[in-house]
């Protein structure tokens, strides 16, 4: 058989056209890129066995198989998976620079000075914590401890990656897409006193009781604000709420009483200062996570700021107009265009929120215990309820 | 239920919009972020940048080899005792005593320069001197040398004299290798001569102060001011305590 070209291998294929694209007629920017990326790496492996065994009957099935459109679609969806994870991961570790950077700043000192103006600091760290010792208490209960710990951790991501950067770079774009962020958002207390029990630790389970009582005093509020944004927008629908905002104005200016309490509200669901009560770490020796060393430390760590990121996005999506800005159409050439505008701007959007928390980490200590619960229900609850009262009087007025 | 809200922010702190609640630390916290990014940081990166010092920053002990005289004020200074006297060939090859210090005592107290007669001692602003064995920590007199040396390295002792305050001078500062001299105690002497060969300086010339009862001559030493440095070296070696140093000028 003739020598074949490595070109013969590669077909870029519109991923549109593929009778098991999975988004309907939506476009998925990452899904597009990790289909094309497959064609190639693909592509070249099925060459490759074309050229080690040619004429075959095998190597032709190995090959026809590695190039075929159902082939090709499976390794699409892990390949997306895995872009959509680093994208959201690549955020958070900027997050986190932006946070040590800031802190660093405004202590009057450089912050992180490890390349890239301190950016591989955060990895170092990473790998630093990977790398350390696994010490594991024989008290404690093998099984709960680590499973609570796995499901903080993968619904941490989970939802991170959940959050769409884009109309068109989204895992999933379906009615209750706020509902479903949120409901798992929630989630992570629970787990937190599950595991602070499961750790046979004091420090733990006093970080664990005092995270359950934490979230009984913000996540009321916090979900009448979603159902009132919900309200005024008319959908669960992440981007039906973006689009709603681009059409009519961004919710921050009827929900500017909604916007700030969300704001603390969504700093204390990601258990950042000054609501890191459950860390506590000057007065609980690491609160709930106080038995976990090593690598289940630095995944907890980046969970905590994947929370932290998630609230960023939950903001810009209800309150700052998600990808769009005013009166620019940023989709004007259609989702045709690779270069990464409304992806950008969604980012920009989410880091200057996570700029106000760390001002509000710099500039404020940590709450009490009961003044939490004071704060929760006595100040965010009335304030939650007047957002609901403009928003309704808005919706009846007509203005929306 | 909308008054105790108020009620609770009209203490008299709260003066205007900026006192409410949270809205004042974090107020701050940004002006101080403002500030703190447009000079810059305190901190230094350290391996990179070095902190402005002073020139009498007490990092180790500099020696200047051909001023030294090896007068041993150093080592007997010395509150670790990190310093020894060793003999070395100077630039002619003869065989001179100088101070060899073992950096791993060292205190950095800067004694050794202070009590220099001559100065030969003098700090550096050298502190990096991480070594691989204990032995490469101790500096000869050779390695001991700084060739940067400035007229602030030298630490110079100064002290007040009582007489000079009694007499309303109190202003007034005078090194004590200027001032004290050793002084003889004649009844004491026996003309053994070892104030003269202790002398690092020759400063001591053994003078004849007519004979003794068996016909020998008398020697007393004769101390020349001039060249003096005041080491107390002889009256280390004294075998009668017959010297003392004392404040004569």
């Amino acid at each position: 058989m003739a020598y074949s070209s490595i070109l013969d291998w590669i077909v870029y294929d519109n991923p549109m056209e593929s009778p098991f694209y999975p988004f309907g007629d939506a476009y998925n920017l990452p899904y597009d890129i990790a289909y094309k990326l497959w064609d190639i790496i693909g592509g070249t492996l099925a060459w490759l066995v074309n050229l080690i065994l040619p004429d075959t009957n095998v190597g032709l099935r190995i090959s026809e198989w590695l190039v075929c459109t159902q082939t090709n679609n499976f390794f699409a969806l892990v390949l997306f998976m895995v872009i959509i994870f680093l994208v959201a991961f690549i955020a958070v570790l900027i997050s986190l620079w932006e946070e040590r950077k800031v802190l660093g700043r405004t202590m009057d000192r450089r912050g992180t000075m490890i390349g890239m103006w301190g950016f591989l600091q955060c990895v170092a760290d990473g790998f630093k914590t990977f790398m350390k010792d696994n010490v594991q208490s024989t008290r404690a209960d093998k099984m709960t401890y680590i499973w609570t710990a796995s499901l903080i951790i993968g619904t941490s991501v989970f939802i991170d990656c959940l959050i769409p950067l884009s109309g068109r770079w989204f895992v999933v774009d379906y009615g209750a897409g706020i509902l479903i962020v949120m409901g798992l958002y929630a989630l992570a207390p629970f787990l937190i006193l599950v595991s602070g029990w499961a750790q046979n630790n004091k420090y733990s389970l006093i970080g664990g009781i005092r995270a359950a009582e934490m979230m009984i005093s913000y996540e009321v509020p916090m979900l009448i604000i979603i159902a009132t944004m919900c309200l005024l927008n008319g959908s669960f629908n992440i981007n039906d709420f973006v689009n709603n905002q681009y059409d009519t104005v961004w919710y921050i200016i009827p929900g500017i009483v909604g916007f700030i309490t969300f704001l603390i509200c969504s700093t204390a669901e990601s258990e950042r200062a000054p609501f890191d009560l459950a860390e506590a770490e000057s007065e609980l020796v690491e609160g709930w996570q106080t038995e976990y060393s090593g690598m289940k430390w630095g995944l907890i760590m980046l969970a905590d700021y994947m929370r932290g990121a998630t609230s960023c996005g939950m903001i810009v999506i209800l309150f700052l107009g998600g990808w769009t800005l005013p009166f620019i159409d940023l989709t004007a050439t259609g989702w045709t265009t690779w270069w990464p505008v409304p992806e950008l701007v969604f980012l920009l959007k989410a880091w200057i929120v996570f700029f106000i928390m760390i001002m509000i980490r710099v500039g404020v200590g940590r709450v009490r215990t009961d003044s939490i619960l004071n704060l929760g229900w006595k100040v965010f609850m009335p304030l939650a309820i007047l957002n609901l009262v403009i928003v309704l009087a808005l919706k009846v007025g007509g203005i929306f | 239920m909308t008054m105790e809200y108020l009620e609770k922010y009209r203490d008299g702190r709260h003066k205007c919009w900026k006192d409410l609640w949270i809205v004042r630390p974090i107020w701050t916290a940004t002006k101080l972020l403002i500030r703190t990014t447009v000079h810059r940081p305190v901190t230094v990166l350290y391996p990179y940048e070095a902190l402005w010092n002073p020139d009498n920053y007490r990092g180790r002990p500099g020696l200047d080899f051909n001023k030294c005289v090896g007068c041993g004020m150093c080592a007997r200074m010395c509150p670790c005792a990190a310093i020894i006297l060793v003999e070395t060939p100077d630039d002619e090859g003869n065989p001179v005593m100088r101070p060899q210090i073992n950096m791993g005592r060292c205190s950095f107290c800067a004694y050794c320069a202070e009590y220099c007669p001559l100065d030969a001692m003098t700090v550096t602003p050298i502190v990096e001197l991480a070594e691989y064995t204990r032995a490469d920590l101790i500096y000869g007199p050779r390695r001991l040398a700084y060739e940067h040396t400035t007229e602030g390295m030298k630490v110079i002792l100064e002290e007040t004299l009582l007489s000079d305050y009694n007499s309303g001078n109190g202003e007034k500062r005078v090194s004590p290798f200027k001032v004290d001299r050793p002084e003889l105690d004649g009844n004491k002497c026996i003309s053994c001569k070892k104030c003269a060969k202790a002398c690092p300086v020759d400063a001591i010339k053994m003078v004849e102060h007519g004979v003794n009862a068996k016909g020998r001559p008398i020697l007393w030493p004769e101390i020349n001011d001039e060249t003096c440095i005041c080491c107390s070296n002889c009256v280390d070696d004294c075998p009668k305590d017959a010297l003392h140093i004392k404040e004569v000028l």
